[in-house]
């Protein structure tokens, strides 16, 4: 433990002490700065980009987080079945998401959504004409949530655990009362299943918060095209590196870990209800 | 910095040790290669911006370098530029950049007013420098950046395209003439994916040029407010709405997936203004491609003032936390005055600012043309605005992204003037 807790003192707590603190300054990155109280706080509710960042994340946690686990969910019960080669399959499926945040993904993923890329011609054939979506703004997002979707394999994986431990009996006693696939995925499996539902919905959702890694590769600094990827992550990014206004940053920073601290708290009580542990009485 | 002198000081005696160990060692056994200070080298750092091309050379000139300097070892780096850029503001921040970097014009002042560089007098040659070029590498009285070369701005164009086009961009031709000419050579290039000329208002320095053929500038002489109203931003976003009409410049979507690339190397762009120096990047792809490039004076509504002003293309800049002040130094003369190193680099960075380094670089056609070019329009070079305000990196970034919101129809241009400004002013605000 004690390795542990020094390490944790000393990279996050310090820092975040830190950067709370400088969160109360006009600190700039290379001059320093001074005690300001909460300007930063009331400047960032008045700053027009600020409303942008959210709106992006949000859309991005919307759409990401729900069709990357169905996905997954999916996906682990197709390889929960007994079969040959199954251990193949598990391991092709859970690759992507070991390479999804690099360079190189990013970059093949910008030619697949390049205008007469993969995706342009493909849709081109049903009678699309907006072109690549790295070049437009109203649906550039997708790339991303594609990205992220693609690279299930940590929730596949955890869902596959949880598919594991479901009784058979349980399924056994269903076909006796002549259930079918679909009442038994509903009746027996989801509930069943719930702690690890929201387990994964919880970290999936605390992570897409969070993007960063390949909306800056994709988007840039200026979450191009015309800021649709600019996620609160990246403006944080670009306040404190590129405008080096550290103590501006800061305040964001902490208002990202103030919501997301409020999302995980909400989930926590709606889970009271809607999360079945077996062995309760209820 | 107020180490300076001990620093020196230890500095010359282990020099003067190893180099007396070297002599010791040499005459000791001749035969094994180099030793002493070689086996113990001054390790020296130096980054710069560009591409491979670029990279290949300097590397060259650098080996040159430390063949003749045994005792000093130089680790380099390059990146292109914004990815250089991002990477010495975060290093600035941690204090941590490298012995000797590139710098631009329009860096100068975050960087030499925070105390980021090194005063060069006295440590760097500056006896060679063409007059005038010095002008632009002072900070607060002090000589902290030393031009590598020159450049100043010019419209570059597909000569072929404009010939066959039958369109001629004779000298004291005005922008609404400009527009012409692209429509007209748009329509008769007829492909859908070649354009006579591209949209330019979404780059500040062209919309200072604009300014400054008027008689003013973009930031006010002080460098802590914007020297125009939202008005004059207004027009000048809206100027080019009617060539996006008719089709006649290439749109937002097809100019965002360009880069790293460019219009004219890929064989879509007929015109585009830019600096001069860049023809050497464009031309040879162009020439692959079948094609030609020319460089004409930038368009203006008033034929006496033009607006251009000589800028330094880049700088040499040593950092302040160097321990090897002296070794970078050395780097620094060899690149711009040893007539080998000259050679080697040719006019990649734009002609020589120095006068050694005019008399020993080779210039092919494309320099020649850069050349001839600059003397065209030497009579109507005017004083170079101070260095932009430290802000001016971000600023910069933001004039694009926000125009690119117009581009995009997601804001009028009165709304993006507005934008702009706000987001400007507390760019400004915060470095002061």
């Amino acid at each position: 433990m004690i390795p542990w807790i020094i390490g944790t003192a000393i990279l996050t707590i310090g820092p975040m002490a830190w950067s709370l603190y400088l969160s109360f300054t006009d600190y700039h990155l290379i001059r320093g700065g001074e005690w300001i109280g909460l300007d930063n706080y009331t400047a960032v509710f008045n700053d027009p980009m600020f409303y942008r960042a959210v709106r992006v994340t949000l859309l991005y946690v919307v759409l990401a987080v729900p069709v990357k686990l169905v996905a997954s969910l999916a996906v682990a019960m197709l390889l929960s079945q007994r079969r040959r080669g199954m251990s193949f399959y598990r391991a092709a499926f859970y690759m992507p998401s070991l390479i999804a945040m690099s360079v190189g993904v990013a970059l093949i993923w910008k030619a697949l959504f390049a205008n007469g890329g993969v995706q342009d011609r493909f849709m081109g054939v049903f009678g699309w004409d907006g072109g690549g979506f790295l070049g437009n703004p109203s649906v550039s997002i997708l790339m991303l949530v594609l990205l992220a979707v693609w690279s299930f394999g940590a929730p596949m994986v955890i869902f596959l655990a949880g598919l594991m431990q479901v009784p058979q009996e349980l399924y056994e006693a269903a076909d006796v009362d002549g259930a079918g696939k679909w009442h038994k995925f509903v009746r027996i499996t989801l509930p069943m299943l719930s702690p690890v539902i929201f387990f994964n919905v919880l970290m999936e959702t605390v992570g897409a918060f969070q993007v960063f890694g390949s909306a800056y590769i994709i988007g840039g600094e200026s979450g191009s095209p015309a800021w649709s990827t600019l996620f609160y992550t990246v403006r944080i990014y670009t306040l404190a590196f590129t405008d080096f206004r550290m103590g501006y940053a800061s305040a964001y920073a902490w208002l990202l870990v103030l919501a997301v601290g409020l999302v995980t708290a909400v989930m926590f009580r709606a889970a009271k209800r809607l999360v079945f542990y077996a062995g309760e009485d209820k | 910095m107020i180490n300076n002198s001990h620093r020196a000081k230890r500095r010359t005696l282990l020099t003067g040790a190893a180099a007396t160990a070297a002599l010791g060692a040499a005459a000791a056994c001749g035969d094994d290669g180099p030793a002493g200070t070689a086996d113990d080298p001054i390790q020296i750092s130096f980054e710069w911006w560009g591409d491979e091309a670029r990279a290949d050379i300097t590397q060259q000139a650098v080996d040159l370098f430390q063949e003749k300097n045994e005792g000093i070892k130089v680790r380099t780096n390059f990146s292109d530029f914004p990815t250089y850029w991002e990477s010495m503001t975060t290093r600035m921040a941690g204090r941590d950049l490298p012995d000797v970097l590139n710098m631009d014009y329009s860096r100068l002042l975050q960087f030499g007013s925070n105390g980021m560089l090194l005063p060069l007098e006295g440590l760097v040659d500056t006896s060679q420098f063409i007059e005038g070029f010095l002008d632009t590498g002072y900070v607060n009285d002090e000589l902290v950046a030393v031009p590598i070369a020159g450049n100043t701005l010019g419209l570059i164009y597909r000569s072929d395209w404009y010939e066959a086009a039958g369109v001629e961009l004779e000298p004291g031709y005005t922008w609404d003439d400009y527009h012409q000419a692209i429509a007209s050579v748009t329509a008769e290039l007829g492909s859908g994916s070649q354009w006579g000329g591209g949209d330019y208002a979404g780059q500040y320095h062209f919309m200072e040029l604009w300014l400054r053929q008027q008689g003013g500038s973009f930031y006010t002489e002080d460098g802590t407010a914007l020297n125009f109203d939202k008005s004059e931003l207004t027009a000048w976003w809206s100027r080019n709405a009617g060539l996006h009409t008719d089709g006649a410049v290439p749109p937002i979507d097809v100019t965002t997936q360009w880069a790293p690339e460019n219009g004219f190397v890929l064989d879509q762009l007929g015109a585009d203004l830019g600096w001069d120096n860049f023809l050497a990047w464009y031309a040879p792809t162009v020439a692959e491609n079948g094609g030609s490039l020319a460089l004409a004076a930038p368009p203006t509504d008033d034929p006496s003032s033009i607006g251009l002003y000589l800028k330094p293309s880049m700088q040499l800049c040593i950092s302040a936390t160097t321990d090897h002040a002296e070794q970078s130094a050395q780097l620094i003369d060899f690149l711009l005055t040893d007539p080998e190193a000259i050679a080697i680099l040719g006019t990649n960075r734009g002609i020589p600012a120095t006068s050694v380094g005019r008399e020993n670089v080779v210039v092919d056609e494309i320099s020649q043309q850069v050349l001839d070019y600059e003397a065209s329009v030497e009579q109507y070079l005017t004083t170079p605005p101070p260095p932009p305000p430290s802000a001016t990196g971000a600023i910069e970034a933001k004039f694009g992204e926000i125009y690119e919101q117009v581009l995009y129809e997601t804001m009028t241009p009165a709304d993006a003037a507005d934008t702009f400004f706000t987001e400007a002013e507390t760019l400004l605000a915060a470095e002061q």
